[in-house]
């Protein structure tokens, strides 16, 4: 699967930390991406549009990262969307419970576009197999 | 009783199963996290059959699985092997519970293999770079030049300052609210996530001081929040300096940014994070009797290094002081160091404070009241002394002076700052926004403004009811705000201020102000007014205060019921308060209150009827004549009526209702004084009035404490006693009579 053909969703309430992200996928050819700046918002772009993968912050306001992942599991349509956490540090307690929850992978801050695609590309890989 | 083992039995060959057929050496974490499910369930399916050897083998299982998670492990091949043994050996053992209900076999070999394989020396906490971090944290120690400040990226840096100040004033905001209610995880949670952010971005634009400092105290809340340290005033200070000192930063960043030179701070970020580790450790920063070298410290002016170094060259020469060795070294700077001597000494006073039990100090305010009033009395007397004598003269003048500062200081003594009843406040506009599905910032103007502590809770309710008005009808959804060109997040300022020997309280929003057509059309509905009236833009927005008017479109859980702002107008009148609206379409509404700043003492205008003096509080008295012979009329079925300001209003002879010898017994001889209340204005015949005062307010003792009319007594300049009149209860006394 091409970069230019995944569609990313972005989610962070820290709108430069959004920035940031999308200026590294940028960097290593993704052009179709979508932003939210919480839980909520997520969910509403998740059912308005097809997302091929959610890249979304742990700590979030209203609703957490986790929630948001535990949230897209339990939803029948949204389930199966492949679910990147970032994380700030890889506390095994965080990782641990996003795993159970169904993550399909982590990323720690601060990381390189390099890194971020490779954790995107190997999840699309393992889903389409 | 009969153990059934079926369902464990199956959950481990689910678990064999799909273990057999996942790819080799491919454990994504997506499968991990199958597999770490399964585990607990088999955990939880073992403990019930109180089956142990399978709870820990399968508790070990999942150690080893959270370890591949996080990528801690070496040896994966081994890991593997392990695995594949530990789903076999909970195999066997659940099929010999199932077959003779117990298991004879040592799992202690197993265990021993997985926890050389998960190499168990850290059971939690992070994996990742955790020898980093105790490496960063040293080096923290050392001071970095501010001009070692580069900018990776310019459009982003600019993002994150403008960001990041505003994260800052959100902490500012919480953290106080979080000192009044120290219990509260919300407000800790509401101040971590901030620094949080602020820590993830600037690790990515490579701002290592920023993300150093936000990571320190992102830590420092994460222990709070987890109950390891409480919420101690220590704690917020340190949190708000260093919220200061990231604001600083930030401040130095966009100087870089703009090619200015960085503004010299005095910024001693290995101070602050040395204030900042010792609070983490528990330790009590707030000893009493602290050196001035440690109160440097505390407050980040500089580090301990510089402070034990220092002292060492100091004891050289014993007779210099610390203060004077860092100032001379260039270290501090000399109005540095008188703030610490000043904290020093606060420390001591702090000792010295006491509770006192508010009884005693009314008590000592009322008997100021009455020393002042004794005081204006002798000064009556004096004026009517032709041949004062000189030097008693001067005496008393100075008995005066003093007189009236032991007035200033006791009313002071119960006045606080309103700053507490605005932080609640601000709490509910939050709370209400949410419900309204609206976003709102608060202002705070003037938190330090006092008030006396008695009026506090007096007027919190009406206040609340205005705010909910605010936020419920005054500002528009954040949609709405954006079709009208505005940003979608509303403000809502609570100001207060001293004006006139009142508090000013304003609560105004940046909503769509008030509907005039509105607000009219409804009041001719209900028969409040005839449209054909011409009224002024106040008039109209006072319609909002009568009773059963409410403009609001939906009902809310609060306001929209016709209850409220009538009651918010009564709740303020009876404080002696007053209330104005200022609105502009499309731009807000301002609740203007004044209250008086004590209970204590009432503004009054004094009058005479016969031999007797009444008080008539200022603040319902509209206008005071002596009427025209034909300005009365008797209405039958209404009684007496007097034409004031062209209106009719019923007349109540003050002789008749407390029986008195009046020197007028006719209206247009008397003076009228219209006055106003909830039930509308009428007209008191007196038969002078004396002049305006401020009185103490008197009880009039338990026995004539609830008399229809009056609501205290005061002892006038004149030595004598006047009785302070309750418009409303006089009204009413008038009615049945």
């Amino acid at each position: 699967m091409n970069e230019k053909n995944i569609k990313v969703l972005i989610v962070d309430d820290f709108a430069t930390m959004r920035k940031v992200v999308r200026n590294l996928l940028k960097q290593v050819g993704y052009e179709d991406i979508v932003e939210a700046e919480d839980g909520v918002m997520a969910l509403k772009a998740l059912k308005s549009q097809k997302i091929d993968v959610i890249v979304s912050d742990w700590n979030m306001p209203n609703m957490t990262g986790l929630e948001l992942l535990k949230a897209v599991r339990a939803d029948e349509e949204l389930s199966k969307t492949p679910f990147l956490m970032v994380t700030a540090e890889a506390l095994q307690d965080n990782v641990v419970a996003a795993v159970k929850a169904g993550v399909n992978n982590y990323i720690v801050k601060p990381f390189t576009a390099e890194v971020l695609n490779e954790k995107i590309k190997k999840i699309m890989e393992n889903i389409n197999k | 009783m009969i153990m059934d083992y079926e369902n464990l039995i199956k959950l481990l060959n689910t678990l064999a199963q799909e273990y057999l057929f996942m790819d080799s050496n491919d454990m994504d974490i997506p499968t991990a996290g199958k597999f770490l499910n399964q585990l607990e369930q088999i955990m939880d399916e073992a403990k019930k059959l109180k089956v142990n050897p399978v709870k820990s083998c399968a508790s070990s299982l999942s150690q080893i699985l959270e370890k591949t998670v996080l990528d801690a492990i070496d040896d994966k091949d081994a890991a593997a092997n392990v695995f594949e043994s530990g789903i076999h050996l909970m195999q066997e053992i659940a099929d010999s519970f199932h077959n003779t209900g117990k298991y004879e076999g040592s799992i202690q070999e197993f265990l021993k293999q997985t926890s050389v394989v998960a190499g168990v020396a850290s059971e939690s906490g992070t994996v990742d770079n955790q020898s980093d971090q105790t490496k960063e944290d040293t080096q923290d120690i050392k001071p970095q030049k501010v001009e070692s400040i580069q900018i990776q990226d310019e459009s982003l840096t600019r993002d994150f300052i403008a960001e990041g100040l505003e994260y800052i004033e959100e902490i500012e905001i919480n953290i106080l609210n979080l000192e009044n209610e120290p219990e509260n995880k919300d407000y800790i949670n509401a101040i971590f996530r901030p620094f949080h952010s602020i820590k993830g971005v600037a690790s990515f634009l490579n701002l290592e001081k920023i993300r150093a400092l936000a990571h320190n105290l992102e830590s420092l809340l994460d222990k709070t929040r987890n109950g390891e340290i409480s919420v101690s005033p220590i704690l917020i200070d340190v949190v708000l300096d260093g919220a200061d000192a990231l604001k600083t930063l930030i401040g130095q960043l966009r100087d870089v940014l703009e090619g200015k030179p960085i503004a010299d701070a005095d910024l001693d970020i290995p101070a602050l994070t040395a204030r900042i580790h010792k609070i983490e450790q528990g330790f009590d920063t707030d000893a009493v009797g602290k050196k001035i070298g440690e109160i440097l410290v505390d407050d980040g002016v500089i580090s301990k290094e510089k402070l034990e170094e220092t002292l060492k060259t100091n004891a050289a020469s014993p007779d210099k002081k610390i203060g004077q060795t860092l100032i001379e070294e260039g270290v501090v700077k000399p109005k540095q160091v008188s703030q610490a001597l000043r904290k020093q000494v606060d420390q001591v006073t702090d000792l010295t404070t006491i509770r006192v039990d508010t009884v005693k100090l009314d008590d000592l305010i009322d008997m100021v009241g009455e020393l002042v009033i004794t005081q204006s009395m002798i000064s009556q007397d004096l004026k009517n002394q032709v041949n004062a004598d000189k030097r008693l003269t001067r005496d008393i003048s100075q008995f005066f002076r003093i007189t009236s500062a032991l007035q200033r200081v006791s009313t002071s003594l119960r006045m606080i700052p309103i700053k507490q009843t605005f932080q609640r406040m601000s709490r509910l506009v939050r709370d209400l926004a949410k419900n309204a599905d609206k976003m709102v910032s608060v202002e705070l103007v003037g938190e330090d403004t006092e008030i006396d502590r008695n009026m506090v809770d007096e007027i919190y309710n009406p206040l609340v009811h205005m705010i909910r008005n605010s936020v419920d009808h005054g500002l528009e959804t954040p949609e709405e705000r954006i079709k009208a060109g505005k940003s979608e997040k509303g403000m809502i300022t609570l100001k207060a201020y001293h004006r006139g020997g009142n508090i000013v309280i304003e609560i105004a929003d940046d909503g769509k102000g008030l509907d005039k057509q509105k607000i009219l059309s409804k009041a001719v509905k209900s028969g409040l007014v005839q449209s054909d009236e011409n009224l002024s833009d106040q008039e109209i927005y006072k319609m909002i205060f009568m009773p059963g008017l409410s403009t609001a479109a939906k009902v809310t859980d609060v306001s929209g019921r016709g209850v409220g702002m009538d009651v918010v107008k009564r709740a303020v009148e009876k404080l002696r308060g007053k209330i104005e609206i200022e609105s502009v379409v499309g731009e807000g509404t301002t609740f203007i209150t004044r209250f008086p700043l004590t209970l204590a003492i009432i503004d009054g205008m004094i009058v005479k009827v016969g031999s007797e003096s009444y008080i008539l509080p200022t603040t319902s008295i509209r206008q005071a004549l002596r009427p025209p012979r034909e300005s009365y009329t008797n209405v039958v079925g209404k009684g007496e009526m007097i034409n004031a300001m062209g209106q009719l209003m019923p007349l109540i002879r003050m002789y008749d209702l407390f029986d008195i010898e009046p020197e007028h017994k006719e209206p247009w001889e008397a003076i009228v004084v219209v006055v106003d209340s909830e039930s509308g204005s009428r007209c008191l015949m007196v038969d002078k009035i004396i002049g305006k005062a401020e009185v103490v307010v008197k009880s009039l003792g338990e026995g004539l404490k609830n008399i229809k009319g009056l609501a205290g007594g005061a002892i006038l300049g004149n030595g004598r006693i006047g009785l302070i009149i309750d418009t409303e209860g006089l009204f009413e006394l008038a009615e049945e009579s």
